[in-house]
């Protein structure tokens, strides 16, 4: 008969000694978080902007982007990377292609309403003023989607940092590593704590910056305010 | 953040439930064994602190010896890559697996550096013959494969090649990924390799004989593009737990004395959710010792959660593993 031995070494949920010895290790999975992170947001945005585009045009469309980006959303996460992994494999490509997927729902849909909210009588006036349907789109209509734009960039990057945890399935999950590592390795407290609070931290600022940058683009909503 | 959900809740759970049953439990104990018995409760969970595993005298479990798979072209390309790989097998013995795991679950070491240490101790690597490329190896997402994919990663640097250790997940993803080339080298289980790649469920070709299992292995690791080197002493087999509160009460020490005491099927069995249709889970205590569940709940496999509910009286019964980190040898 064998004993199962249950003084374990101190597992405290706090451990600076651990963040300190393995900091490196923490900083890599952290460089990967944000590079998955700030690449699915940045594709999905590239590919939300021509399908909100295309959503506006007309009422027949709208229904199918929309159904279809909604659709992928329900795909359960675990199971979007199991089905994408034989194709692209244990690559970080693997998660990007579920993130950026799952990023559309949001930012098409900001996207799409933003667009929309752009007053009729603006557009009038600009076209009445010379502009092109091209110069319409970039000058007038964007700047003014853009509050709209950046709400669904924000609520997409937070989603994302905390889905990119998921990639742990391919070993390519970011801050999610420490946390399954730490779930495997006898419930070991301290990466468990560190990727939790990392990718909470992470959202927090990349939110921040987002919010800083939103600021930064629309002038003209705090000198209106003002 | 839905792995987590999928972890924490029953975490929460197991918390819960144990407030609550801590008291009942205990109470239950109290009672004493005779009255237990008469009530066609007898083996119903017993909460306490310490785990005894019950012997599997009927040998049950397969020789899930710790053996390297290597992806065949990059075995063929590079002559040095087994043998190196052959090299940790002959050392690792169950006793120095227990150990390492023991370093970095229970001591809290990286599992790079209980990995280097004991190379560095147990290791002829002077005497390996010389390769050079790069190797990935694969090191799933479990402390005792990592500890394994850093001591091949060690020891193949130290026969010229260089070696990375890439973390994986599941069989189902992982094995693809070695037979495609994306990773060169994965520790594995040889029985449960050995029936993965056979694939067909109803069918045994792994058995708890080591050479039988590699001779079966052999000819279906050629189909599918895989080469393996030997396989270790080192086995992590599934294992059985109950409290020692509840082995006392019952006076078993085995899995066939279990069976004999527990015809009431009053047993609650806990384990990863594929136990009760994997055959070295419920099935084969059912069908090799004749144990009689009242019913299963889904936990880890042999982790933090599984041995919490054994110890809080969730389940009478749980999984473990042989090389578990805190199993005293």
């Amino acid at each position: 008969m064998e004993l199962l031995a249950v003084d374990a070494a101190p597992n405290p949920w706090f451990d600076p000694s651990y963040v300190t010895s393995n900091w490196d290790t923490i900083m890599g999975h952290l460089g990967e978080h944000v590079r998955l992170t700030v690449g699915a947001v940045v594709l999905g945005s590239l590919l939300a902007l021509p399908l909100a585009v295309l959503a506006r045009r007309s009422r027949w469309l709208a229904g199918p982007v929309l159904g279809l980006s909604t659709l992928v959303y329900t795909i359960p996460s675990l199971a979007m990377f199991a089905f994408v992994a034989p194709i692209t494999g244990l690559t970080t490509t693997t998660v990007l292609i579920g993130l950026v997927l799952y990023s559309l729902v949001v930012l098409v849909r900001n996207f799409l309403a933003g667009l929309q909210a752009v007053p009729a009588d603006v557009r009038e006036a600009a076209r009445g003023m010379g502009y092109g349907s091209g110069r319409l789109f970039w000058q007038v209509e964007l700047p003014l989607a853009v509050p709209a734009f950046m709400a669904g960039l924000r609520i997409a990057t937070v989603s994302t940092v905390a889905l990119v945890t998921v990639g742990v399935i391919v070993g390519h999950g970011g801050l999610g590593q420490l946390i399954t590592g730490g779930f495997n390795a006898n419930f070991y407290r301290a990466p468990i704590v560190t990727g939790a609070l990392g990718c909470v931290l992470l959202a927090l600022l990349a939110d921040l910056l987002l919010a800083g940058a939103e600021r930064l683009l629309t002038p003209w909503t705090r000198r209106a305010a003002t | 953040m839905r792995t987590r959900i999928r972890y924490i809740v029953p975490l929460a759970l197991v918390a819960l439930t144990t407030a609550a049953c801590g008291e009942s439990g205990s109470s239950g104990t109290g009672g004493g064994a005779d009255t237990t018995q008469a009530s066609g409760n007898a083996c119903a969970p017993v909460p306490g602190d310490q785990l005894v595993v019950l012997e599997d005298d009927q040998g049950l479990q397969n020789a899930d010896n710790l053996i390297p798979a290597v992806n065949a072209a990059a075995a063929e390309a590079n002559p040095a890559l087994v043998p190196a790989l052959d090299a940790v097998s002959e050392a690792l013995t169950l006793e120095a697996l227990g150990n390492l795991n023991v370093a970095v679950d229970v001591e809290r070491q990286s599992p790079e550096d209980a990995a280097a240490a004991w190379v560095e101790e147990n290791v002829d690597t002077g005497g390996l013959e010389q390769g050079s490329g790069e190797i990935v190896v694969g090191g799933g997402n479990f402390s005792e494969p990592t500890i394994l994919a850093n001591i091949y990663a060690d020891v193949l640097e130290a026969a010229g090649f260089s070696a990375t250790v890439q973390p994986t997940g599941n069989r189902e993803l992982y094995l693809p990924a070695l037979q495609r080339g994306e990773i060169q080298v994965h520790p594995e289980y040889l029985a449960t390799v050995t029936e993965f790649l056979e694939g067909d469920e109803a069918t045994q070709v792994a058995s708890s004989d080591v050479d039988e299992t590699v001779a079966a292995l052999t000819p279906l690791a050629e189909e599918a593009g895989l080469v393996f080197g030997e396989p270790s002493d080192a086995a992590n087999q599934n294992a059985f737990a109950v409290t020692r509160e509840f082995a006392d009460d019952l006076g078993v020490t085995t899995l066939s004395e279990l069976a004999d005491a527990c015809g009431d099927g009053s047993l609650v069995l806990g384990g990863p959710g594929e136990c009760p249709t994997r055959p070295f889970c419920q099935p084969g205590l059912e069908d090799t010792y004749g144990l009689d569940f009242a019913g299963f709940q889904e936990f880890d496999a042999g982790g933090p959660l599984t041995k919490a509910a054994i110890q809080q009286g969730e389940v009478s019964i749980g999984l473990v593993f042989t090389t578990d980190g805190s199993v005293a040898q």
